[in-house]
């Protein structure tokens, strides 16, 4: 839907200034999904001209409330950022296909950097259906993890598994190290597993190799440029394979942004 | 007394002068659940070409200051998966549908424009000549009089549907061009198409299209485009569609005054899905404001006076 949503909270997610947390109210609430994302008009304005994909991080039905949490990375975010409480933004959405939501067996997250942000609505959905879930996050250093939400995990109660490039916070290496740990130490395996994953492609990809050999079923949130975000400019493809196996385009904002790990193909760029 | 929308232009009698624009409104129903399209005068789809094209490699998308760079290498699923598999729909559409066709050879047009007739349910063929002549080591068909006028005398002469050229602005002298089309045989012009340009990713020091060029459209190309449309209004016969940039109704109404018949309205639909609905109400309380009882009197109305 186009709507306009009402500014209800907007400031730093932690001490960096670039990481940016907005709670926004409106009828869009009712609808959102975990995985969807809000298409933004950061001004009405003709620069920055076109919106500004953000996914959708909670989702308050009974308050009619969305955040999203953003990083300011050029001049689009950087106008977002200057839009005050109480003022309202133009937003398209909820679009795109979100994940989804088991209601049995165990949810496993795995995030690289601030990728963790749309896992954030799915484990609280998760966790509403009482699914036991646990959050395998990547991260630069322990600062980060601070700056980009870490407080908002610990309120929601899931088991975090945590990996900083420097070591200075859990595990020093790779978050896909961290999978391949947990999946040793995991006692016979009677539970389905369902894996959702966001970060960057390298890691998506790394992430996406590893739950094919286990067996494990994955959903990847990917991104792309886009302009419309309906499906119609064709700007945000990225390459899949139909179910006979062939390459095809598929449009990051209506066939995803969440897709089955093995719909995408990963080498075909 | 209601203002007169209605547009008649190359024997197709359309309800309102605002069409929207090839590649920026799919094959319309993506856009169907923000902006009736019985509202609309029309809906040019997605170019298509006779085989089916995956397009260009990411990114195909790059934001300018007020307007954006795309190359996305005109993926289209085909002419035959576009009759089979679209087609059958956008006839049922309550709006004139006009199919947008693009070619690497003259026999390429020729092609499709044999399978597009008017019993196909559409309302006119528009077509992209802004493709490279393969054959004719890559220059666009669309920068080479000579070339444009054989594009459009092939289709011509194989379809029935009306003809409507569609001109690109990278070319010297635009005029040209457009007497080109008419004598071509076109039953009307529309322009213009994007502006070739480039953007340089500072950051990691690479172009920032991975096609590295790509086509300029938005508010930063409107005052090109309305220049381009005043000049080929006084120099042909044929009536024009004008776009390039259109995002509010006063840039539809400049369009209208400086010599078009319609408008075409494009990256504006990215920003605001339900433009080209405000857009003709804009045109029409403007009209009531300005005591004007039918659009097409808008039509050249800056020209006036003017030898
Ligand atoms: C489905 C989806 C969900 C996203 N969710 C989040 C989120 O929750 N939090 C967050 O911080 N970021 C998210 N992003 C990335 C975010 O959209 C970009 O960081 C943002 O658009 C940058 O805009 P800018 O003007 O600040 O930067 P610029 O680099 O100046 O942007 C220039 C252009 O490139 C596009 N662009 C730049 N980076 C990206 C990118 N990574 N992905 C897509 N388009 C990009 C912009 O939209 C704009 O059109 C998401 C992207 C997608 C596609
Ligand atoms: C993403 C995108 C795709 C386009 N694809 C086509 C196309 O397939 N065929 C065509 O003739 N023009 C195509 N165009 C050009 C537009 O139809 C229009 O001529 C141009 O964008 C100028 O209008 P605007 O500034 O309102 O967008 C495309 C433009 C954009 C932005």
């Amino acid at each position: 839907m186009l709507t306009n949503m009402r500014v209800i909270a907007h400031e730093r997610l932690g001490d960096d200034v670039n990481i940016r947390r907005l709670v926004l109210e409106g009828e869009a609430a009712a609808e959102a999904q975990p995985g969807q994302f809000l298409h933004i008009r950061a001004a009405d304005a003709l620069d920055p001209l076109l919106r500004r994909p953000l996914s959708i991080a909670a989702i308050d039905r009974s308050q009619r409330r969305l955040t999203v949490l953003y990083r300011i990375k050029g001049r689009g975010t950087q106008v977002l950022a200057a839009v005050p409480v109480g003022g309202m933004l133009d937003v398209l959405g909820p679009l795109g296909r979100g994940f989804q939501v088991p209601s049995t067996g165990e949810l496993i997250l795995a995030a690289g950097g601030i990728g963790v942000f749309p896992l954030l609505a799915l484990a609280a959905a998760a966790a509403e259906r009482q699914v036991k879930t646990t959050l395998f996050w990547g991260g630069e250093d322990r600062a980060f993890f601070d700056n980009a939400g870490l407080r908002l995990w610990r309120d929601l109660g899931t088991p975090l598994s945590l990996a900083t490039m420097d070591g200075s916070l859990g595990r020093k290496g790779l978050v896909t190290e961290l999978l391949g740990l947990w999946w040793q130490e995991r006692t016979a395996a009677k539970e389905p597993v369902f894996m959702a994953a966001c970060g960057p492609a390298g890691m998506l990809k790394a992430v996406s190799l590893w739950a094919q050999t286990k067996a494990v079923s994955l959903e990847v949130s990917l991104e792309e440029r886009m302009a419309c975000g309906l499906g119609a400019c064709l700007g945000c493809a990225c390459q899949g394979r139909d179910s006979e196996g062939r390459l095809k385009n598929l449009k990051v904002c209506t066939d995803g942004p969440v897709f089955k790990a093995e719909e995408v193909e990963w080498d075909a760029g | 007394m209601p203002v007169d929308l209605r547009v008649s232009l190359a024997g197709i009698d359309f309800r309102n002068p605002v069409l929207t624009a090839s590649g920026t409104y799919g094959f319309g129903k993506e856009y169907a659940p923000y902006c009736p399209l019985a509202e609309l005068g029309g809906i040019v789809v997605k170019g298509i070409t006779p085989e089916p094209r995956a397009g260009n490699p990411v990114p195909r998308l790059a934001e300018t200051p007020a307007g954006m760079l795309n190359a996305i290498g005109l993926e289209n699923p085909g002419l035959e998966a576009f009759i089979a598999h679209e087609l059958p729909r956008l006839k049922a559409l309550p709006t004139a549908v006009i199919a947008n066709i693009s070619g690497f050879s003259v026999e390429d047009y020729r092609f499709m424009a044999r399978s597009l007739q008017r019993d196909s349910g559409l309302a006119a063929l528009e077509v992209n000549i802004s493709c490279p002549n393969v054959k004719q080591g890559g220059m666009a068909f669309g920068t080479d009089p000579a070339a444009a006028e054989a594009v459009i005398a092939a289709v011509r002469a194989e379809t029935d549907l009306p003809v409507i050229a569609k001109l690109s602005p990278n070319v010297t002298d635009i005029v040209l061009l457009a007497k080109a089309v008419q004598r071509g045989g076109a039953d009307a012009i529309s322009l213009i198409n994007t502006l070739l340009g480039m953007s340089v990713d500072i950051e990691n020091q690479r172009p920032a299209l991975a096609n590295t060029f790509g086509g300029l459209s938005g508010p930063a190309i409107r005052p090109l485009a309305v220049r381009m449309v005043w000049q080929v209004a006084q120099a042909v016969e044929l009536p024009l569609i004008g776009m390039g940039g259109i995002t509010v109704w006063q840039d539809a109404v400049e369009f209208l005054l400086a010599g078009a018949s319609m408008v075409s309205v494009g990256t504006a639909n990215f920003m605001n899905p339900q433009a080209p609905l405000d857009i003709r109400r804009g045109i029409e309380a403007y009209c009531e404001r300005k005591g004007i009882a039918a659009v097409s009197e808008l039509t050249g109305r800056a020209l006036r006076g003017k030898g």
